[in-house]
């Protein structure tokens, strides 16, 4: 076995075991009518499970629900959070302190963010509620059609300096020359940012939105902090919608083959993206 | 004088040893089925863990638990406090491990029916049966019948959360509006005390569990009923339509604004700081609002329980089980049985813990210590005539179906009538699987 061969096993060793494992386990449930509190009933039922998910109205609806709150929080963070890291990297002075200040949230808990703005935006009891209201304004956070889009504001509150940390260290490892170059020719500022900086940030910010997006999707403490899915199913999430199949209804079969067609639905995207990257990289 | 014959005295010398001997095993023995007449024994052993909720009643057991030492001096009962939301995992866990890690369990009512069927608890009818002086009967029926699954008892109740309607006793007088009666009277009262500064009533709409919990009330108000006598559920009734109308107008003209995803938590505060004038919640919520140095602050004192109008409430329970897999159920009895006791009872609501048995609440000594007479008559009265959200199995995923959709009309997402034709067919298709 080649060297490089021996270097790997750690990892597999590693792989198999904590990934492995439970993925073949649980694609195992998924073949199966498993609830926890009936397992001596527990019997093979090959894809049917599968069937149900595909035909269930309500997977569907989490998927539209959490494909919503991906796309609205992801684009809102990556240009929020570009704005803020090109700003920081022409800070000069307390560049430490405002970077420590602006990266806090996200080392905040994501259930207790949920909690807080649960009271922060509670009509009678929150801050922010009182201060729309000395100018007249009164909106209610958590009603039908705006639920959603509150939790993307709270998402990015706390998950845009994740997007800065990326960014600025994208921004800082790139070379200067081109931006000198760009400088000595008379660039302005928005050409060099739409000509220099976005291309040869590109890869930087596919991986951002990759990473950022991957995580939005598995959003679930704010759901189960803030409405439990409501107004209806408003802010049904595709976690929150599992959760609640396999462990709350003990439905565990169940839950395992929404969470194989999630992970199926995921690894295609994830694929189709890597491959225009490559194709574009190739072409350019 | 006949002779008796050698044999038959044998023989009778015999039978009596038996007797004799069976009498001495059973008084030692906390499991012989005699007639309720074993006092368990003193020198019972054992480390019992158990998971409880974080909530006063909790620190209530755990400040008696050197009495029950004083007593038992052997078994060490080890009390985890967690939050409500964490409690169902970890104990199915423990249910299913060859090594249990918890030896005794306080199970939420709707969580009863799934774990007696899958044979998670230990039966307690022998138990019960063979304890000195216990007295189920005493507790009350209502709380009983959650126990019980398929003719088995697998719970013995802990403590009630029964709802009722608590509200401002000056805030009522000052506007001349008499306790509501009826759900009419109550969405009028409601109204009448909506002003800008304070909404007539904190409801609790979330979606799932609190929409339900909360509604459940305006039915039984309405004159209706969750199951038909044919056991299925029932809700696109008249009376379902016309409590669930009452709700949602209620909840557009005198609950606080912007208020569709609130639940206890939000009710209590908003309540405690003078923000609404009523709430429909626990009964032992009642004891915490007038308390001195509690959440009220100066308006303790100032509030009242009543007995939902119409007089019929949703009942909720938590009670004492014992797991199927426990190493040390003798120790775990001993326990249980104490705790909940007459004497445990009394010392245990005397200290503020909400009451299970019906003979505590017109216990004087009781009631001068605890949260007064006029409250234990109330809890009584809704105790006489309350009824859980579900029975069956699958009570989770029936009280969320119901909960979701209730909450969608409640939002403006549905009607009334599509919202409880769908609540209907989605719990008894639930109840049914």
């Amino acid at each position: 076995m080649s060297f490089r061969a021996r270097m790997m096993i750690p990892l597999l060793v590693v792989f198999v075991a904590a990934i492995g494992y439970p993925l073949i386990s649980s694609f195992v449930l998924s073949l199966t009518n498993y609830r926890i509190t009936r397992r001596d009933e527990t019997k093979f039922v090959a894809f049917a499970q599968y069937q149900d998910v595909l035909q269930d109205h309500a997977y569907w609806s989490a998927l539209a629900v959490t494909g919503t709150f991906i796309v609205f929080a992801v684009v809102l963070e990556l240009s929020i959070g570009l704005m803020i890291a090109l700003a920081l990297q022409n800070q000069r002075r307390f560049r430490d302190f405002s970077r420590s200040f602006l990266l806090s949230p996200m080392f905040v808990t994501p259930i207790a963010v949920g909690l807080m703005f649960r009271f922060l935006l509670n009509q009678q009891l929150g801050a922010i509620p009182a201060i729309l209201e000395k100018v007249g304004i009164t909106y209610d956070f958590f009603g039908p059609g705006r639920a959603i889009y509150s939790m993307v504001v709270i998402d990015v509150w706390q998950w845009t300096p994740f997007m800065v940390l990326l960014l600025l260290a994208g921004l800082e490892s790139l070379s200067k020359q081109p931006f000198e170059a760009a400088k000595v020719d008379g660039a302005s500022p928005f050409y060099t940012f739409r000509r220099v900086t976005v291309p040869m940030l590109a890869p930087i910010l596919t991986v951002a939105v990759l990473i950022r997006s991957l995580d939005a999707s598995k959003v679930f403490e704010y759901v189960y902090a803030i409405t439990r899915g409501g107004p209806g199913t408003e802010t049904q999430t595709i976690q929150y919608f599992t959760y609640q199949t396999g462990i709350q209804f003990f439905r565990l079969g169940k839950a395992s083959a929404m969470s194989y067609l999630l992970l199926i639905m995921v690894i295609s995207l994830v694929i189709l993206l890597f491959k225009r990257i490559e194709k574009a990289r190739l072409v350019s | 004088m006949r002779k008796i014959g050698a044999r038959k005295l044998v023989t009778a010398m015999i039978a009596v040893g038996i007797l004799v001997l069976a009498s001495a095993c059973s008084s030692s023995s906390p499991n012989a089925s005699t007639a309720g007449n074993t006092e368990i024994s003193a020198d019972t052993a054992g480390t019992v863990r158990v998971l409880m909720e974080g909530v006063p009643d909790t620190d209530i057991v755990k400040g008696l638990l050197a009495e029950f030492n004083a007593k038992y001096p052997k078994i060490d009962v080890q009390i985890e406090p967690i939050a409500y939301d964490q409690i169902r995992d970890k104990i199915v866990a423990s249910f299913q491990a060859t090594d249990p890690t918890y030896d005794m369990a306080i199970i939420d009512n709707p969580w009863m029916g799934d774990f007696a069927k899958a044979g998670f608890l230990k039966p307690l009818d022998d138990l019960i049966a063979s304890t000195a002086n216990y007295d189920y009967n005493d507790f009350s029926a209502p709380l009983r019948a959650i126990g019980e699954v398929d003719g088995k008892t697998y719970g013995v109740p802990f403590y009630n959360y029964g709802l009722g309607l608590i509200y401002r006793t000056d805030l009522l007088s000052a506007a001349g509006i008499a306790e509501p009666t009826t759900l009419d009277a109550l969405a009028a009262a409601a109204k009448s005390l909506n002003s800008a500064a304070r909404a007539g009533i904190a409801m609790q709409p979330q979606r799932g569990y609190k929409a339900f919990e909360e509604w459940g009330n305006y039915l039984f108000a309405a004159g209706g009923s969750i199951y038909g006598s044919d056991g299925l559920v029932h809700l696109n009734t008249p009376e379902a339509k016309k409590a669930l109308n009452t709700y949602i107008a209620m909840y557009k003209s005198s609950a606080p604004k912007n208020s569709l995803n609130w639940a206890f938590d939000e009710a209590l505060r908003s309540v405690s700081s003078d923000k609404s004038a009523m709430m429909v919640s626990y009964n032992w919520m009642l004891p915490t609002l007038n308390k001195k140095d509690g959440p009220a602050g100066a308006l303790a004192g100032k509030f009242k329980l009543a007995t939902m109008p119409g007089g019929k409430q949703v009942l909720g329970s938590w009670d004492w089980a014992i797991p199927a897999n426990s190493k040390v159920s003798d120790a775990a009895w001993a326990f249980i049985s104490w705790i909940t006791s007459k004497e445990g009872e009394a010392a245990r609501v005397s200290a503020g813990g909400a009451p299970a048995r019906t003979g505590v609440l017109t216990d004087p000594a009781v009631s001068n210590t605890g949260g007064g007479a006029e409250y234990y008559a109330t809890v009584g009265k809704i105790l006489s005539n309350a009824e859980p959200l579900c029975k069956g199995a699958n009570c989770d995923e029936m009280i969320n179906a119901v909960g979701t959709e209730l909450n969608a009309a409640i939002a403006g997402l549905k009607s009334v009538d599509s919202a409880l034709a769908a609540a209907e067919e989605q719990a008894n298709k639930i109840q049914s699987e």
